[in-house]
């Protein structure tokens, strides 16, 4: 198949779901209580998109992305680059840390809400959380992506260690970096929604917990419209960066 | 003069039960404008050495003196080293790679590209300087690796088998290239192969080490005429010095 036909053929794929969406609740084959059609959920989208109500709870979502975003990423990272370089520290924590990253963190929300309440910092707290043993995994394994013999050439031309570090580490550990940012915002994002819709007054996860529970299935699924977007988004743009990097790791 | 001097160097690896013995009294004296070639078996300690010429790692005792002074540290402008396949920056295309001695010591970018379009031109690469490592051949990324190691017009160059891992063709032909190479440069050369008939081809004299802890057995004077030809492995010169440091290896087993 060429590229040409690959597009085409991803495009008809998507075109035909959601000509599905939209007729198959029109023409009664499913019920539209339960799959609203396209048509309908888009205007919901537009008027929900005006509501105060809703902007205030994506700022909170927003915010809390961010914060837990901006906790996690930097910490897991210097966390993972000690454990790749510090011998006696990797030793050490390693193990444990590895045990850790294969428990499903959910399981630890009730204590996140017994500690910090069911506000902001609950969210945080548990979105970082559930984010950072990702980060740490990905920054060690960027560390050990570095190749010894890179380093040794440096050496012997002279490099200083900033050197080193800014001229051999970062552009070998880019590719795998960026990779990490991208993962780390799913399971980031993943963490505020489910911290969101587990126990919370505010958030969009909140919106769409109530949403689901009282059955406005055409807002329900605006929400969710709204946060693929969002997520699709933002996970196509680091993806992008990656792409262009990472050209040599061929 | 003696572009390089070894002086009664011996080297002990620390590990378990008082440490791993590799280099036992080594002393080398190689004249400037030289090519010598160390042969040895495996793990005999030829990079080891090697690693403390270029001041890369440290010796237990002895002392290495490069162009007349100490090396202790890793001096680019003394010596050069070109390393086994693949130490070329992969992120770096061909000129960014042979600039790169040149972009750490600050040296002004047009300076910079100018004299690594030089290299590349004297290595054969015209033209090439915009690709990247994965875009070269074997044979290429080694070139762009000479290239990289001369950029400073260092007098020493030290090369680690760096032609082992291609093929055999493309071996001899890059054998030959390096000799145009040294001609022109007329710098002293290290060179350290496992290939008894590229260690006549290349030297001047080769150096025979034993097995661990690493010794020069043997001196061998190639007498060959310069410059050297495809021709000359077909003589009975060519087999009987290739024979002689054959010998040498298997006592040494
Ligand atoms: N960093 C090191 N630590 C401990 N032992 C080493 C180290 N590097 C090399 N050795 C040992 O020293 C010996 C010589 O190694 P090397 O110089 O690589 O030999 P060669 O290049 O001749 O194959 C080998 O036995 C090797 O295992
Ligand atoms: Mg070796």
């Amino acid at each position: 198949m060429t590229q040409a036909q690959v597009v085409l053929a991803r495009l008809a794929l998507l075109g035909l779901v959601l000509a599905a969406w939209q007729f198959l609740p029109r023409w009664g084959v499913v019920d539209a209580r339960l799959l609203p059609a396209l048509g309908d959920v888009l205007a919901m989208l537009g008027q929900l998109l005006g509501r105060s109500q809703v902007h205030e709870a994506i700022a909170v979502t927003a915010a809390e992305v961010a914060v837990a975003f901006v906790i996690a990423v930097p910490l897991g990272a210097a966390i993972g680059v000690l454990a790749a370089e510090n011998d006696y520290f990797g030793q050490i924590f390693k193990p444990m840390l590895f045990y850790v990253f294969s428990v499903p963190k959910s399981i630890f929300l009730p204590m996140f809400i017994l500690i910090f309440g069911i506000g902001f910092e609950q969210k945080v707290a548990y979105a970082a959380f559930s984010t950072i043993f990702i980060v740490i995994m990905s920054a060690t394994a960027a560390v050990e992506s570095v190749k010894s013999d890179h380093v040794l050439v440096a050496r012997s031309c002279g490099a200083t260690r900033t050197q080193i570090l800014l001229r051999i580490y970062v552009p070998s550990m880019m590719p795998v970096l960026l990779e990490t940012l991208r993962i780390s915002m799913i399971f980031n994002f993943t963490g505020v929604m489910i911290a969101e819709m587990y126990a919370s007054r505010t958030g969009i996860g909140h919106l769409i917990a109530n949403w689901g529970e009282n059955f406005q299935m055409p807002q329900l699924f605006a929400g969710v419209i709204l946060l693929a977007a969002v997520a699709i988004l933002f996970n196509e743009v680091v993806r992008h960066l990656e792409v262009r990097v990472s050209a040599w790791r061929t | 003069m003696s572009a390089i001097n070894v002086d009664r160097l011996s080297h002990v690896y620390s590990g378990t039960e008082g440490g791993v013995p590799a280099l036992q009294d080594i002393t080398i004296d190689v004249d400037a404008g030289k090519f010598v070639v160390i042969v040895g078996p495996s793990g005999c300690g030829k990079t080891s050495l090697l690693m403390m010429l270029a001041g890369l790692r440290h010796q237990t005792r002895g002392a290495i003196t490069v162009a007349g002074k100490r090396i202790a540290d890793p001096d680019p402008e003394r010596v050069g080293v070109v390393f086994q396949e693949a130490s070329l920056f992969p992120w770096l295309s061909a000129l960014d790679n042979i600039e790169f001695p040149l972009a750490l010591r600050g040296t002004p970018r047009d300076d910079r590209r100018r004299r690594a379009e030089q290299m590349l031109t004297l290595v054969g690469l015209e033209g090439f300087g915009a690709r990247y490592p994965h875009e070269l051949s074997g044979g290429m990324k080694q070139r762009v690796s000479i290239a990289r190691g001369l950029v400073q017009d260092p007098p020493v160059l030290l090369m680690d088998e760096p032609f082992a891992a291609l093929d055999e063709q493309t071996r001899m032909t890059m054998g030959h290239e390096l000799l145009r190479i040294w001609s022109t440069t007329r710098k002293t050369v290290v060179f350290i192969t496992h290939s008894l008939t590229e260690a006549v081809y290349l030297a001047d004299e080769v150096l025979v080490m034993s097995a661990r802890p690493g010794r020069i057995i043997d001196r061998i004077e190639i007498t060959l005429p310069r410059p050297r030809t495809y021709e000359m492995m077909a003589t009975d010169t060519f087999g009987r010095l290739r024979e002689r440091i054959w010998q040498q290896i298997r006592k040494t087993e």
